[in-house]
């Protein structure tokens, strides 16, 4: 087992699920109530990152941020390094972690009825109470599942990890990688432990998924009608 | 001022033209088929709903909530509206006390809910999810938190002053969603609650026997229009033109031509529009509201029917009055009541529905397929002009 690169899969997976909550949390509400028409239009760009293949992220995001662009260039000139670090991948992270965050929460939110805000409003809640003690408490297993489901996604990412962080120990070697080293190295005996924790950790999160969606004061009450 | 005063225009998105008021411990029922626009011009009250052009106002105990001529439109929150919903919009992760307490105002104690949770017979479920409660007691949480909104805290002494903040309750088709048993319980306790609550109230139905037995005054609603305000009664005997006529779903409603004859009396030519030259008179009062020879529809106010065997011979009150020898094509009998259609002889195109006594019809002695007669008063002829667009 390769501890450092468990490690650096575990901080990269809490580290992206805390930066990307509260972002994916504004996005969905506001995704989930707003009646703009450009709507499906942002819906696609969040789901962008399922169907492209890493290396197409990997690709810009080297394009973007590397020593060649005017924005790689004033970051380095600050000091800050974005390629082959730790903090590139969790910015890269953030944003193919999108859709997985985004989704659950936005489907939880719609699934508030209208009406709720409004008997709220008329019972005198400002629409910042209505959204603490009304909307949050009924929407949290949605909110459950996107982290669960980013926190699963996070370690099994393999091909943008690759191309952002490259393979360095302690740094940027994550436990996919590493898995694909050893494979490479021909060191099955670690290879099947890894492979058997990653498949344990994405069966654990689906499953918590799964049951988060029939939870929840709002899944219950629905079911009871 | 006291109670409501609405008066509401608008073009888009649907067209409304509203006005209408309610006193204080008044019981108003907007009535009208569903897509008229009488949950609309609720929720514009509530501030739910504010169409873009609207004009007018919305004033409660002289306060305005919607002036558009001064600018003011207060949000639903700064509005003191106790809404009741069609499906009650119960928040599904709070008990029945924590859904009223969340809207009861700083004067009102955790105890104080529970005292008003006990007055609708809600005492032991106070601790209850709206899943755990039947429709009825749903219900009754969703009534209880919406009178916190318009009432002061309940105090120890039981006075019977009515005691209430300036603001309306709104009834949004409250009672459709239970059964019938319940629905007859809680009309009472509507009826026990406005000796204790005295704001303005307002019911959304389109239940007409609902409104008749609830309401003070109906206001009916057609296409985002007002189209009557008053007494149930009055607007059932009266309704202003055919299209209310029909939205209260009056029977014997036909069409005619008016024309006046000596001083005071006019004739009604109830004619048939599929077959022109058939028709019969009936002597009608002349108002002088309606011009000699216009087109009009008219209903007839069974009640104020008499029905007399097919040969008796008129009495010597009749004057005025119109004879009118009908067949009777069917006897439908509910009980003691029998749903009578009846034909003209001089106009069989048509038919009349009475709803007659079953001891009546045992007196005449007459079953369908027999004649009789009918007197018609002059009052029973209910006359409105032919609505134009």
């Amino acid at each position: 087992m390769d501890w450092s690169a468990l490690h650096v899969s575990l901080t990269l997976a809490a580290l992206t699920t805390l930066a990307l909550l509260p972002v994916g949390l504004a996005l969905a509400r506001w995704l989930a109530v707003t009646a703009w028409a450009g709507r499906p239009m942002v819906e696609a760009l969040l789901l962008l990152p399922l169907l492209l293949p890493p290396t197409v992220i990997g690709f810009y995001f080297l394009v973007a941020f590397g020593q060649g662009s005017a924005l790689g260039a004033w970051l380095a000139a600050s000091g800050i390094r974005l390629v082959f670090t730790l903090e590139g991948l969790l910015l890269v992270s953030v944003l193919v972690n999108l859709p997985f965050m985004v989704q659950p929460i936005q489907r939880a939110f719609a699934a508030v009825p209208h009406s709720l805000r409004e008997a709220a409003w008329v019972s005198g809640l400002s629409t910042w109470q209505t959204f603490w003690r009304i909307e949050l408490p009924l929407a949290w297993p949605g909110l459950l599942a996107g982290m669960a489901l980013t926190v699963a996604h996070t370690l099994g990412e393999f091909g943008v990890v690759l191309m952002v962080g490259g393979n360095i120990e302690g740094e940027t070697r994550t436990l996919s990688v590493s898995l694909y080293d050893k494979v490479q190295g021909m060191d099955l005996q670690s290879a099947h432990v890894m492979a058997l924790a990653l498949v344990g950790v994405s069966l654990l999160a689906l499953t918590l998924v799964l049951a988060f969606d029939r939870v929840g004061p709002l899944g219950r009450a629905l079911q009871e009608r | 001022m006291q109670g409501l005063q609405v008066q509401l225009r608008s073009a888009s998105p649907i067209r409304l033209e509203a006005e209408f008021d309610c006193g204080a411990g008044e019981l108003v029922a907007l009535v009208g088929p569903s897509g008229s626009g009488k949950t609309s011009m609720l929720r514009a009250i509530a501030g739910l709903w504010t169409p873009a052009d609207v004009q007018g106002h919305i004033r409660v105990a002289g306060q305005a909530w919607l002036d558009t001529a001064a600018g003011v439109q207060l949000s639903p929150q700064q509005r003191r509206a106790g809404l009741v919903f069609q499906h009650y919009a119960l928040f599904p992760h709070m008990t029945a006390q924590a859904n009223v307490a969340l809207a009861a105002g700083p004067g009102w104690s955790s105890a104080d809910v529970q005292t008003l949770l006990a007055r609708l017979g809600l005492a032991t479920l106070s601790q209850r999810r709206p899943s755990q409660l039947s429709g009825g007691q749903q219900q009754r949480v969703a009534l209880a938190r919406a009178l916190v909104r318009v009432m002061l805290r309940p105090t120890a002494d039981p006075t019977p002053t009515p005691q209430a903040l300036p603001g309306v309750l709104l009834l949004d088709e409250p009672f459709s969603a239970v059964d019938a048993p319940t629905r007859q319980t809680l009309y009472r306790e509507l009826a026990a609650l406005r000796q204790k609550v005295s704001v303005p109230m307002l019911l959304v139905t389109h239940d007409l026997a609902e409104a008749r037995r609830l309401a003070d005054r109906v206001v009916i609603v057609d296409a985002g229009q007002t189209l009557q305000t008053g007494e149930p009664a009055r607007v059932f005997a009266s309704p202003r033109n055919a299209r209310v006529a029909e939205l209260v779903g009056i029977q014997n409603h036909f069409e005619g031509r008016f024309f006046k004859d000596h001083a005071g009396w006019g004739r009604l030519r109830w004619t048939d529009a599929a077959a022109s030259g058939t028709g019969l008179d009936l002597a009608v009062f002349d108002k002088n509201k309606i011009d000699d020879g216009t087109p009009v529809t008219w209903v007839l106010n069974g009640e104020q029917v008499d029905v007399m065997a097919d040969d008796e011979l008129p009495g010597v009150a009749s004057l005025g009055y119109t004879r009118l020898r009908c067949r009777l094509l069917e006897v439908l009998s509910l009980g003691e009541i029998s749903l009578c259609t009846l034909r003209p002889e001089t106009l069989p195109s048509q038919t009349i529905t009475l709803n007659l006594t079953s001891r009546l019809l045992q007196r005449l002695q007459v079953a369908s397929g027999g004649w009789v007669q009918l007197q018609i008063a002059p009052e029973a002829l209910h006359i409105m002009p032919v609505r134009t667009k």
